[in-house]
């Protein structure tokens, strides 16, 4: 059968400042204020693209240090 | 003084402690320097507010009062090539 995984509900970005600056660039566009997941939602992505960059990053870094060591 | 990444809010929405947190989940041995963590503080508010502006427009195009996640989502899905799953219609992704 069907098997549902989820992770603990945590967010990056606490949801109170999320949602004020939801808030604001809705209201500069004309536009109302969003459901509350679109929050969660960003918050998750912004997880993702630091994961991925904190990855990237951490490979540099050690490429540097080996090259180093070898010289 | 740098622009709080253009956003119009004083408060920033990462915090240093929650980024070292994030850190330490990908690589406990990791440190990060000080310019570069706010450099990566920075970004995270670029990604949030230039992530919320293309979702208004996408809510504007198609004559939306309001954002909803797929706005968001395909954003996200175009311009990083992320697909979150856990919000609404994932039964309809492959």
């Amino acid at each position: 059968g069907a098997q549902i995984r989820s992770c603990k509900d945590e967010t990056l970005v606490p949801m109170a400042v999320m949602q004020a600056r939801i808030r604001a660039v809705s209201l500069r566009n004309g536009l109302e204020e969003p459901p509350a997941e679109v929050g969660a939602l960003l918050s998750h992505a912004l997880q993702e693209r630091l994961k991925s960059l904190l990855e990237k990053l951490a490979v540099i870094s050690q490429h540097r240090i080996d090259t180093h060591v070898k010289m | 003084k740098l622009n709080q990444g253009g956003g119009d809010q004083t408060s920033q929405l990462l915090s240093r402690p929650r980024l070292q947190e994030l850190v330490r989940e990908i690589d406990p041995t990791m440190q990060l320097d000080e310019e570069v963590e706010e450099i990566l503080l920075q970004l995270a508010d670029d990604f949030i507010d230039t992530s919320l502006s293309s979702s208004c427009a996408l809510a504007k195009h198609r004559h939306s009062s309001n954002v909803e996640l797929k706005d968001v989502q395909l954003h996200l899905e175009r311009q990083w090539n992320m697909w979150i799953p856990g919000f609404g219609n994932d039964e309809l992704r492959p």
